[in-house]
């Protein structure tokens, strides 16, 4: 299997895969990540109320160990 | 060195085997033209995380001298492959796709890694994906650190994802198979988007033992490939018990199609109103001519449909409980504010207020699907619906843009890429024809451990079509 990486190869390496990493990356807005992270929770919210309205039998037990 | 054509770069990894064998090339010509070609184009598509040139060539002169004492490994042995970015190679940068982890090393490779590399198969570069494979949700394509998955078929569309440098390098020729993952649709949403063969193996069948985890219960690694016998091929060398893996079934896979029941004898449930009104409107002839073709293949068709179930609602919590779980550092660094999508940002996040008795709930919920779905496999031994309902989407377009389409008469197969990993099934999407240009693909889903059936169609499928034999233009 490989062979060490020699600080040369890592930095060559990284510039190949992180090309993004040159360019600047656009930074949102403070509110507009405020404003999707209240919806990411409602939405967290809004599942818990939609899962206990979910009925099903006291005995059904979580799939824990699961195995296909 | 010969001159390799894209008879070649297309051919199907078997194929390549073949020719490898005859002495047509060598293992190390066919390492450098592919490495010369993931390089070049790769990065047309979005589709490279990181070249493993040096180590390809070197992994190729081992098989060239192999082949030439006559020792022969596997139908993969010297096929250039490349895996996607969440799967560790040792002393070799793994980003998982997310600029917070790039330049991140690992001493240990991934399990399925080492195993194709002792059937002979050389891997020669790290795909891209969409950051994390996806698991706080995400708004757009651009959610990767190498930019948007590009579709060979049309760079203006997305290549899907989370696996989507694997769809496309597949797609492109740029490699002879690839290695995806699946939580809930990364496998088989590239492979229908791109064109390309993908299985999602029974959950358990295959190693995820140095595999970036995003949802413990519900990863699965699999082949991305240009024939349903490619599939076989890989599976039967990636698959098998592995202690360092809790999840893992135990069970090993060998590919022999032949054996599997007459087809005569087979029940494929499937809904019409998938095909119908599901589907976009302009890919409902390509599909029901799939539909037909299945059909001749002398199966009985069976009308179908899941049973009633939030599915939806039981796949996200169940993943955004486990992932936030998983990236928990990430978040209380305040690192994760690094990555590109501002949805996936904030969905981790969130994910991270789950109740424990949400949690809980979802994975009850999940038990009665498993149990429901046990009961329908009763009546059928697979399921078959489009993989997607339309084409690519545009890499413009939110990916949560609804398109508007009237409510169907029936819930049909619609939810089956959620209930077939919730309930941990094998699936297959093979390639079905084109609307606009753009592939469509159909899949087929069978109970735990039925990849040998679903292969056996997928094959025949291919026998009697070419899609999967069609190459992107340029």
């Amino acid at each position: 299997m490989p062979r060490k990486l020699t600080r040369r190869d890592l930095a060559a390496a990284l510039a190949a895969s992180v090309p993004a990493l040159a360019s600047p990356r656009a930074v949102p807005a403070k509110a507009e990540e405020d404003e999707l992270l209240a919806a990411a929770r409602a939405q967290v919210l809004k599942n818990a109320g939609r899962l206990a309205a979910s009925e099903i039998p006291m005995a059904t037990e979580p799939a824990f160990l699961f195995k296909a | 060195m010969p001159a390799f054509d894209d008879d070649i770069f297309f051919a199907t990894a078997s194929e390549l085997n073949q020719k490898l064998r005859a002495g047509e090339f060598s293992a190390k010509e066919l390492a450098r033209a592919f490495c010369d070609r993931l390089e070049k184009l790769g990065p047309r598509y979005n589709a490279l995380a990181l070249s493993l040139r040096e180590f390809a060539v070197r992994k190729a002169d081992d098989v060239d001298d192999e082949l030439k004492r006559g020792r022969f490994r596997s139908p993969l042995q010297g096929v250039p492959f490349g895996a996607k970015d969440l799967l560790s190679f040792a002393g070799q940068p793994t980003a998982w796709g997310a600029r917070p982890y790039a330049g991140q090393v690992f001493d240990y490779t991934a399990t399925v890694l080492n195993k194709l590399d002792r059937a002979g198969a050389i891997l020669i570069g790290k795909l891209s994906l969409v950051e994390l494979a996806g698991g706080g949700g995400y708004r757009y394509a651009a959610a990767s650190v190498t930019g948007p998955g590009l579709n060979p078929w049309d760079r203006s569309r997305w290549s899907g994802g989370s696996s989507s440098g694997s769809g496309s390098a597949v797609a492109a020729g740029l490699v002879g198979f690839a290695l995806g993952s699946e939580t809930s649709g990364s496998i088989l949403t590239p492979a229908a988007f791109c064109g390309v063969t993908g299985l999602r193996p029974t959950y358990g069948l295959v190693s995820r033992y140095g595999a970036m985890a995003l949802s413990w219960t519900m990863d699965k690694i699999g082949p991305m490939c240009r024939s349903a016998e490619d599939c076989g091929l890989v599976l039967q060398v990636i698959s098998g018990g592995d202690s360092n893996d809790p999840s893992s079934a135990g069970k090993s896979f060998y590919y022999a199609p032949q054996y599997t029941r007459k087809f005569k004898d087979l029940r494929v449930g499937y809904a019409p109103v998938d095909f119908d009104e599901w589907a976009e409107s302009s890919s409902r002839p390509a599909f029901a001519q799939a539909l037909e073709v299945v059909r001749g293949l002398g199966v009985s068709l069976v009308e179908t449909s899941l049973p009633d179930f939030p599915y939806s609602l039981v796949t996200g919590t169940i993943i955004s409980a486990e992932g936030s779980a998983v990236f928990e550092p990430l978040i209380a660094s305040g690192k994760v504010d690094q990555l590109a999508d501002q949805k996936q940002i904030a969905g981790l996040k969130a994910g991270l207020d789950i109740a424990a008795k949400d949690y809980l709930k979802a994975m009850r919920i999940r038990s009665r699907i498993q149990q429901a779905l046990r009961r329908l496999f009763v009546g059928v031994d697979m399921l078959l619906a489009p993989a997607r309902s339309g084409p690519a989407s545009k890499v413009s377009e939110p990916l949560d843009a609804r398109r508007d389409r009237p409510d169907a008469k029936s819930r049909g197969l619609r939810d089956l890429i959620q209930a077939g990993n919730l309930a941990g099934l094998p699936a297959v999407s093979l390639p079905c024809g084109f609307d606009e240009g753009l592939p469509l693909a159909i899949s087929l889903v069978g109970r735990p451990f039925t990849e040998n059936m679903l292969l056996a169609i997928g094959r025949e499928f291919q026998n009697q079509t070419d899609w999967h034999r069609r190459r992107p233009p340029g």
